[in-house]
């Protein structure tokens, strides 16, 4: 446990020799940042944003891989399933980025100045990636989906994928435990 | 103070110094009871949305509950716990707070409120189960319950920003 403190330190130690610092100084003295500073809920309110948007993202991605093992959902064929979930998961994303980014602005230093985040940051492009794979993979069979085989790989990766969710969850949460 | 005794009595547990004295203990607790949380309102939200008729009209009513349900109880039961093990850490702080004590009130509201639903108006489910021609009650009943779970990650984050403004005597 001691190495990986340790080695968040060094990673610290590492961006605080990078631009990056130079950059979360700068956005540390901008207007919105002292706006969101100055105003007590406004990083409480975003903050509650992001989680909703997390949980309605992450449930629609829970409800995807339910379907695509069969164990529910079977109300709806996966073409359905994919309609009604699919806009709700890339739209969602794209709200989990704006509000992410305002989180940023509002605390750029504990954020940008903290190996979790660029962690977390990692692991959530890897996620986007991947969905976009998991997701065409899915539109491709799903046609003849309730007919076609048994979707072994599907079924595999899509638990990779809510894993990769929790993890990224996680990391959110250890952002503000990081030893800098 | 009598009450305050208990809460610090609480903390000063085994279980309660662990937690607070850990580095990991807490933070892991938190990350759980996060991921439980969100799992317990996306699973409420998708079935709130659906009974406003804003979602997924063409699904049965009880396909959504089926779907859902199961994912709400599971996820709540694990927040409930992971919830009392941060609470025990930290007690006589969590009991002056007062957006802890919102947050306690309004799950206790939306547990009245969904119990109300299915007490009532659920037992006509069969009427109503497909399309679009829900009940104005179980409309009202969707709406409150989104607005308490709403309401109850905001307290739930504020918390986090005001430990250190409200301290027990």
């Amino acid at each position: 446990m001691a190495s990986i403190s340790d080695l968040l330190f060094e990673m610290t130690e590492w961006l605080r020799t990078t631009s990056v610092l130079d950059l979360s100084l700068w956005i540390d003295s901008t207007q919105a940042r002292n706006w969101l500073q100055e105003n007590f809920f406004a990083i409480p309110l975003m903050q509650t944003a992001h989680i909703l948007t997390i949980a309605l993202t992450f449930f629609s991605v829970v409800l995807v891989y339910m379907r695509v093992l069969g164990l529910s959902g079977m109300s709806r064929t996966m073409p359905e399933t994919m309609k009604r979930y699919s806009s709700t998961i890339w739209w969602g994303l794209l709200v989990l980025i704006l509000t992410g980014i305002g989180m940023i602005v509002g605390e750029p230093v504990r954020e940008l100045v903290n190996p979790i985040f660029w962690i977390k940051m990692g692991m959530v492009i890897v996620l986007i990636l991947l969905s976009a794979l998991y997701y065409g993979a899915i539109r491709r069979q799903m046609v003849d989906w309730d007919r076609a085989s048994s979707h072994l790989a599907l079924r595999a990766s899509g638990f990779g994928l809510i894993v990769l969710w929790c993890l990224i969850m996680a990391g959110g949460r250890w952002i503000a435990y990081a030893p800098v | 103070m009598f009450s305050s005794t208990i809460w610090q009595s609480l903390e000063m547990s085994p279980v309660g110094d662990y937690i607070a004295a850990s580095t990991w203990a807490f933070p892991t607790l938190e990350t759980i009871h996060v991921i439980a949380l969100v799992t317990v309102f996306g699973s409420i939200a998708m079935m709130d949305l659906r009974l406003l008729g804003l979602v997924s009209k063409n699904t049965p009513v009880t396909a959504v509950s089926r779907e859902t349900l199961p994912f709400t109880w599971t996820a709540f039961v694990l927040a409930l716990i992971t919830g009392s093990l941060l609470f025990v850490s930290k007690a006589s702080y969590y009991m002056v707070n007062p957006y802890f004590l919102t947050k306690m009130g309004l799950i206790a509201l939306a547990g009245i409120n969904m119990a109300v639903l299915h007490t009532g108006a659920w037992k006509t489910v069969m009427n109503w189960d497909v399309g679009n021609a829900i009940p104005t009650s179980v409309k009202v009943a969707a709406g409150l319950s989104l607005v308490f779970w709403i309401l109850v990650l905001f307290c739930g984050r504020v918390i986090g920003f005001t430990l250190g403004i409200y301290v027990p005597a």
